[in-house]
């Protein structure tokens, strides 16, 4: 996980040591390498193993034999995740974007907050998928980089439905021209705020039913 | 009883079926204070039975009731109910006193660290409680279990299978401190599928086969019942004819028949067979290699009961 974190470096070190980053490009390469690709490779491999584990050796029971509501036990999970994601996903995210020499403090506040969201949004789906199915890894892999790498490529109006599409609408809503090198179209901001608002929620939501109705090895 | 129940486990006409396969088939019965053992062979439904009085697993039919509550999505309830499952589920990084504080924590009581080391102290434990679980033997994996199970003085425990891998010594250690819940008005279920472990807890037994209760009742009532069973028996010796001819003589015995594997012997007495049959073949000289018993599993014994 940690390499995965380091990729965006490794990927920017050759330009920084041969003194190209005159020209900037880091922000497109922020939403090209970062939000694209290691931030939900890092978020899918620890939401899907925060119930997935659990279920795989039966420790389970562990927690749901104990007066814990569901909802508590959901939300540490969430929480777990989200604490230890949100650092080794967003902290590189703020660096690229701190590389770029177009970036002003409003632009990497707003790549963190982006980057932010989408962690959250992402675990909170992840998280649900390590409830229902024990191929949840292969169930992230598919939506991250099948669902939004190429179906909503290809039909716009899915962008809708997709976290990738949220943050990027976010990020250029709220900064169009530092975020304009992203080199995608995007939904509007106010699509992007309630999407991956009503994502979190209702996946939270399926998460704490399904742990209510489901049978715990 | 007074509280609003008439038993503190009630099961009601309950069936769990998973896909095609039946685990559990139309059962009811009701676990009173004291110890009860839940007895039959692997695969019998037990733990599937278990699993739906923990509030674990949703009957396909049916209702369980715990202290006169339904069980399922009622987390409150574990305040009253401990809970022991089959699986070796630990997380190996904690020490054992790690791991019953936790439970302590997660029953959300007052004094953590007293209640974990009453009940550490109770599973014999202290010793080995700052070890990592990870390096605990087999009966110490469960004596640490017990131990979080027991954390918050529960008013009904659930053991599955709780004396896997225990030795002679801790099953004698576990027997008196289960005798000693039950004689606070605990009710104590535990599962097992040794017929042996189960006489020496309880007294009052639910025999489950093949998903249903194949009986109920006092203990000793029902391992006279196993006791007056006929048992099949194979005699090896060196000349099988004048063994078995010798062997029909003998009271003990219902009938002999010959084959090429040796003497299959029908007794209801094999303690009497076991003592005799040396004796008259040193009496006629014929040298016994073996007696073995050949349905002395307990699926035979569980048979033999539905039979009945």
């Amino acid at each position: 996980m940690v390499g995965v974190a380091l990729l965006p470096f490794l990927i920017v070190l050759p330009i920084m040591l041969t003194g190209n980053n005159e020209d900037g490009g880091f922000i497109g390469l922020f939403g090209a390498v970062v939000i694209r690709l290691t931030l939900p490779l890092i978020v899918l491999v620890l939401a899907t193993s925060a119930f997935g584990n659990e279920l795989e050796d039966r420790t389970l029971s562990l927690l749901t034999t104990r007066p814990v509501p569901r909802i508590a036990i959901v939300s540490a999970k969430l929480a777990a995740t989200v604490v230890v994601a949100a650092p080794v996903a967003v902290v590189p995210a703020v660096v690229m974007v701190w590389l770029d020499p177009a970036a002003t403090g409003g632009t990497i506040a707003i790549a963190a907050a982006g980057a932010a969201v989408c962690v959250l949004t992402y675990s909170s789906i992840f998280t649900w998928a390590g409830l229902i199915t024990q191929r949840a890894l292969a169930f992230a892999v598919v939506y991250v980089f099948i669902w939004e790498g190429l179906v909503t490529s290809f039909l716009e109006g899915l962008r809708y439905v997709s976290v990738r599409g949220y943050t990027f609408a976010i990020l250029r809503g709220l900064d169009e021209e530092g975020f304009a090198s992203l080199g995608e179209e995007v939904i509007e901001l106010r699509a992007g705020l309630v999407g991956a608002a009503v994502a979190t929620a209702l996946f939270f939501a399926a998460s704490v039913y399904r742990l209510r109705r489901m049978d715990v090895p | 009883m007074s509280n609003g129940y008439d038993a503190p486990i009630e099961v009601e006409r309950v069936s769990k079926w998973y896909g095609s396969v039946v685990a559990v088939n139309d059962t009811t019965f009701q676990v009173r204070p004291g110890v009860t053992g839940l007895l039959g062979p692997n695969g019998a439904g037990k733990t599937t039975l278990l699993g739906m009085m923990c509030g674990l697993i949703a009957p396909s039919l049916g209702s369980v009731r715990v202290l006169g509550q339904a069980v399922r999505d009622n987390p409150a309830l574990y305040r009253r109910v401990g809970v022991m499952r089959e699986h070796d589920a630990l997380y190996p990084f904690m020490t054992g006193r790690e791991f019953v504080r936790m439970a302590a924590r997660l029953q959300g009581l007052n004094d953590v660290e007293e209640a974990a080391e009453r009940a550490i102290s109770a599973a014999n434990l202290l010793p080995a409680q700052d070890r990592p679980t990870g390096t605990y033997s087999r009966g110490m994996r469960q004596r640490i279990r017990m131990a979080a199970a027991v954390v918050h003085d529960p008013d009904v425990l659930l053991l599955d299978e709780p004396l896997n891998g225990t030795d002679p010594r801790q099953r004698v250690e576990f027997a008196d401190y289960i005798g000693r819940l039950a004689a606070q008005g605990k009710t104590v279920l535990i599962s097992s599928h040794i017929l042996e472990e189960v006489e020496a807890l309880a007294d009052r037994i639910l025999l489950v086969v093949s998903g249903k209760l194949a009986a109920a009742g006092n203990y000793h009532a029902i391992r006279e019942q196993l006791d007056q069973r006929p048992f099949h028996v194979r005699i090896v010796a060196s000349r099988l004819r004048e063994m078995a001819s010798a062997l029909v003589g003998l009271d003990a015995v219902d009938s002999v028949s010959l084959d090429d594997k040796g003497i299959e012997v029908l007794t209801r007495d094999v303690a009497h067979l076991q003592r005799e049959a040396p004796r008259l073949a040193r009496d006629i000289g014929v040298r016994l290699y073996r007696i073995e018993p050949l349905d002395d599993s307990l699926e035979s014994v569980f048979s033999y009961v539905v039979q009945q």
